[in-house]
């Protein structure tokens, strides 16, 4: 889903909010990071660095024309097999190797007035009666495949759709069992969700699957808000123009995020290091060990994205504020700490 | 709309998604979980497991993981149910029909399958319904089979259990009791074997089981994190590399999934030749009457659980050992004297916002409290969030109130009291169509959203039921051809249209007496604790809520109605007490609210909690008395159906009780709880009442 309007803010001209966009950044490097919830209040720019995030992100290959944005790699399986897409590149090759294309990573938005069956997919009306047979179409999760799914206001989500939601996450496959139709494919997404906590609190398990919380607040400095409205300003007046000014900016920041993806997965972690992470997240009194894997994983994406091989205590101190606010054990009704707690942890 | 599929045509097309799950040889630690489930796989009769615990414990992962170490079955070749072609009992339709005419029936093989019940499944989808391919192509109509029919034989596994509908849960129930499914509708008439094994995992801070379904499982297991910082690194190491590269981790842990499948096949095989002595059955019997176990389904869980196990390690015959270690798992959740799940998340009484808060204060602070009354039941209790559960040190009394003081010297904060968990209050079931969102009471609902729960003749007509529709007409298809060049022919008789239902949380008025008589013996910190153990049961239920308080002179509107129950507690625990009872203030202020969110959304149906000792003495008029004039205002208070009334008696036990509660109770016609009453009842009376 690109967006409507031609040019959105781009993310390169944000000023300030460094957790925000660093988390947004290290989830495009290693999308097993599983998303990033922003808690924050009103007009914090929160929904622009979402949206303006489409803008840099970086190519994948799928299969062309699968419904399912499936790379080469996982087509031809059975999926495949009961997909009826006749423009689908991998039936169009028989077989074989299927013809793909590299594209960006889309960002698809759930919006929070979503019909389950919209969420999940459906029965497909119209072959139903033009042709009596029972036809599965997808729904915003297939879409979501190896994309971003981005819900703005996510904690004011209809309950039964935050529980298929929570289905799907937890596997990253989408089993659907539903008027009439039996189907499952996969959907490995990366969940980014903005929330402003007044309008009350997340449920737990659907907290606890955001890997990464950033809380973000307006900013203090008098410059920095003059800067934020002069470049506010100026985007309205020529949007285009604004985002030409910021172009060269824009496509370092793609190069760089590029490069970082293509390190991650030669980061090495030592011993040490975990340790590190175990006793951290034994100490504040996380639930279960998502903490610590996707720690780890925040730390090593970091790395990748200095250009290191190695992750180094200071990752991980860093890693640790972005991983542990929404998961150290609280009591009921207590408020979600910002991330600077935990700069001693 | 041109982008759909076919959809799986065989009943036994397991999820095309494979390869990426973790290999249950490779996982680290949860020892018990992982017993409980090999149990289940060795004897089918043990009766399931429910995992209960914290996020991110492996939960899902270890069972799905458990289709990889499921041995093979002899079946029936071509049955669609997988019947056994050995065992006529528990055989379909078909396949004895098929005996009867003197057929044999060819075997076949094929693994035990794990069918997954996901959260959205539609009920024609559980069950099975009419096969609409083939009655638009015969004009016949036929058994389309569902869920229940895969999943004989084998293992129906729910993630998230406590979450799935009640519509869905009573049709498991009731194939699970029978281990038959027999299907009435839609013109088709069906009955087939449907005994399977039912797996469930679930994160106790969302909301608890029902306690039908929680007895129908077998076994019970609580897991939780490792505390081991050695494990956990092992840990994140595995996952780490499992993540890298999946096929290659599945690879390297296929030898370990080999021995515990061989593992579980050798005690499948030894199973049968399995005894046990007479002296041990009655040492399950005397394990069973000493944790004062309900019914009988422990004894017989234990005693099929141990056999098992003794299988699994090769022996002949069971020992004491075998019993004790399978007996914690089976009493879990059914023992009545400890309070058979143990509460979800357990409260702590919130601290004033300004204390700042470090985490290492926190982690210490755990360390040193020790686990709350009620909660050293026997089994060990590893699922370490119960701790913290007292509440914390008495804050300094010279600690200045947020409010207005007022005119009022004598005035306190007091810090909130032992929560608990609370019965149920909800508002009954009715016809009306509501908006709104929420998990306290159930209602239909108007709009388009809502789960997709059944069809029916009559609706909103722009909520069509594709399926259920397409069945109606599909068996006239045949007659009705060849006009419309659509293949499928639809009249109007055939509209059937979605019949939506969801949970909506209702509104809560919480009127809260912090008069100066609430002040003595702590009465004050019961009721904050009565307070927030009610907001907490509203976080759950997503509900809305208000707070009113009344002292002094007036009543306030502390809080006006939000969905924020973090703000309702943070209010509450900063809430001062003193002066005098103003109560018909109170009532004045509620019913005022009342109206207002009436006047908003008239079919919702608010729910007032009082929480008062009723000691009136502060009217609103010189005349009459002041009690005398709260009970005329709750007389016509109580005259609007629409709302709800729960008195909470706060009036403290040892002293002579004037019941000027139950007096207001009676004249709001509402209903009449002390403190002690509110609490939960156990499983048993649950289960009598439903």
């Amino acid at each position: 889903m690109k967006s409507i309007m031609k040019t959105t803010y781009p993310f390169a001209a944000m000023v300030g909010q460094q957790d925000m966009k660093l988390s947004l950044i290290l989830n495009v490097i290693n999308p097993g990071l599983s998303g990033v919830l922003i808690r924050g209040e009103k007009g914090t720019g929160k929904s622009t660095a979402a949206r303006a995030l489409a803008e840099i992100l970086p190519d994948i290959e799928v299969v062309e024309g699968c419904p399912f944005n499936l790379d080469p790699g996982e087509s031809g399986g059975e999926l495949c097999l009961a997909c009826t897409v006749a423009v689908c590149g991998f039936k169009q090759a028989q077989g074989g190797n299927p013809k793909s294309l590299a594209r960006p990573v889309k960002v698809v938005e759930l919006p929070v007035g979503a019909t389950e069956d919209r969420v999940v997919g459906a029965i497909d009306l119209e072959r139903a009666l033009k042709e009596g047979e029972k036809h599965f179409e997808p729904g915003i999760l297939a879409q979501a495949h190896r994309a971003i799914l981005y819900v703005d206001e996510v904690n004011l989500l209809e309950d039964h759709v935050v529980d298929v939601l929570l289905d799907s996450a937890a596997m990253g496959v989408n089993t659907v069992e539903r008027e009439g139709v039996s189907f499952s494919h996969p959907a490995r997404f990366t969940l980014v969700g903005t929330m402003n906590p007044e309008e009350g609190e997340l449920r737990p398990q659907l907290l606890d699957r955001f890997g990464l919380c950033v809380l973000v607040e307006g900013l203090r400095s008098a410059d920095e808000r003059v800067e934020i409205m002069e470049r506010r300003l100026a985007f309205e007046q020529d949007p285009e123009a604004f985002a030409r000014l910021h172009e060269v900016q824009s496509a370092e920041l793609t190069e760089k995020i590029r490069q970082a993806r293509a390190l991650w997965p030669r980061v090495e972690a030592d011993r040490a290091v975990m340790m590190q992470i175990a006793q951290a997240c034994l100490q504040v009194g996380t639930d279960g060990h998502r903490g610590d894997i996707i720690t780890l994983k925040t730390a090593k994406a970091l790395a990748a994205w200095q250009g290191r091989t190695s992750v180094d205590e200071v990752d991980v101190n860093r890693a640790l504020e972005l991983v542990l606010p929404h998961r150290v054990r609280r009591r009921p009704f207590e408020e979600v700490a910002g991330g600077s707690a935990f700069r001693e942890a | 709309m041109a982008k759909a599929l076919k959809t799986a045509q065989s009943p036994h097309v397991t999820a095309p998604v494979r390869g990426r799950i973790f290999p249950f040889g490779a996982l680290v630690g949860q020892r018990e979980m992982k017993l409980a489930l090999k149990l289940n796989a060795v004897d089918p009769g043990v009766g399931g497991v429910l995992v209960r615990g914290e996020k991110g414990t492996a939960k899902s992962t270890a069972v799905r993981g458990l289709a990889a170490i499921l041995p093979e079955l002899d079946v029936a070749a071509g049955c669609g149910f997988g019947c056994d072609p050995a065992d006529r009992r528990h055989m379909c339709d078909r396949c004895l029909g098929r005996l009867a005419k003197g057929e044999s029936l060819e075997a076949g093989t094929r693994r035990v399958p794990v069918v997954d019940l996901p959260l959205n499944a539609t009920e024609d989808m559980v069950l099975g319904g009419l096969d609409f391919g083939k009655a638009v192509r015969s004009g016949r109509r036929r058994f389309m089979p569902g869920l229940l029919a895969k999943a004989n034989r084998g293992f129906l596994y729910v993630d998230e259990v406590n979450l799935l509908d009640d519509h869905l849960v009573d049709v498991i129930l009731d194939a699970a009791a029978s281990g038959r499914n027999c299907l009435e509708r839609e013109g088709v008439s069906f009955s087939h074997p449907a005994a399977f094994v039912l797996v469930g995992t679930m994160n106790p801070e969302e909301g608890e089981l029902r306690p039908q379904l929680l007895d129908r499982f077998g076994l019970c297991v609580e897991v939780g994190g490792e505390q081991d910082p050695e494990l956990r690194v092992e840990l994140m190491a595995l996952r780490e590399s499992f993540d890298r590269d999946p096929e290659a981790f599945c690879l390297l842990y296929e030898r370990e999934n080999l021995d515990e499948a061989a593992e579980v096949e050798r005690a499948r095989l030894l199973l049968p030749t399995v005894g046990l002595s007479g002296g041990l059955r009655s040492f399950i019997t005397a394990l069973c009457i000493e944790n004062n176990v309900a019914g009988h389904r422990a004894d017989l869980v234990i005693q099929r659980a141990a056999r098992a196990l003794a299988a699994l390690h090769g022996r002949r015959e069971v020992t004491q050992e075998d019993i004790a270690a399978v007996a914690p798992l089976a009493l879990r959740h059914r023992s009545r004297d400890a309070s058979p799940p143990p509460p979800p998340e357990p409260p702590k009484p919130p601290e004033p916002p300004e204390e700042p808060e470090s985490p290492k204060d926190e982690h210490d602070e755990q360390d040193q409290v020790e686990p709350p009354p009620g909660q050293d039941n026997d089994q060990q209790d590893d699922s370490g969030p119960e701790e913290g559960f007292d509440p914390p040190p008495p804050e300094p009394p010279d600690q200045g109130p947020e409010h207005d003081m007022g005119e009022d010297p004598a005035e306190e904060i007091h810090e909130v009291g032992q929560t608990f968990k609370v019965k149920t209050i909800r508002q009954p079931k009715d016809r009306k169509l509501r908006r709104g969102s929420g998990r306290r009471s159930a209602t239909r609902t108007a709009q388009k959203l809502g789960r997709y729960v059944k069809s029916s003749l009559h609706g909103q007509p722009q909520d069509l039921a594709l399926d259920a529709t397409l069945r109606a007409a599909a068996p006239y298809q045949l007659r009705r051809q060849g006009h419309t060049g659509m293949a499928v022919c639809v009249k109007p008789q055939d509209l059937r249209l979605k019949v939506r239902e969801k949970r909506v949380g209702n509104f809560l008025l919480f009127l809260v007496d912090a008069s100066g008589s609430m002040g003595a013996q702590a009465r004050m910190s019961a009721t904050k604790g009565a307070v927030l153990s009610l907001l907490m049961d509203a976080y759950q239920k997503r509900d809305k809520v208000a707070l009113v308080t009344f002292r002094g002179r007036e009543a306030v509107l502390n809080l006006p109605p939000t969905s924020s129950i973090e703000l309702a507690a943070k209010l509450l625990a900063e809430l001062p007490v003193g002066g005098r009872t103003p109560l018909t203030a109170g009532l004045v202020e509620a019913s005022e609210q009342l109206r207002r969110n009436l006047r908003k959304d008239p079919d919702s149906r608010p729910i007032v909690l009082i929480l008062t000792d009723g000691r009136a003495n502060a009217g609103l008029g010189p005349d009459a008395p002041p009690h005398e004039e709260a009970l005329g205002i709750a007389a016509k208070m109580g005259l609007d159906e629409r709302v709800r009334f729960v008195v909470v008696d706060t009036e403290a036990q040892s002293v002579v009780r004037l019941d000027l509660a139950a007096r207001l109770a009676a004249a709001l016609g509402g209903e009449y709880f002390k403190i002690d009453d509110l609490k939960a009842e156990d499983l048993v009376g649950i289960a009598r009442k439903e």
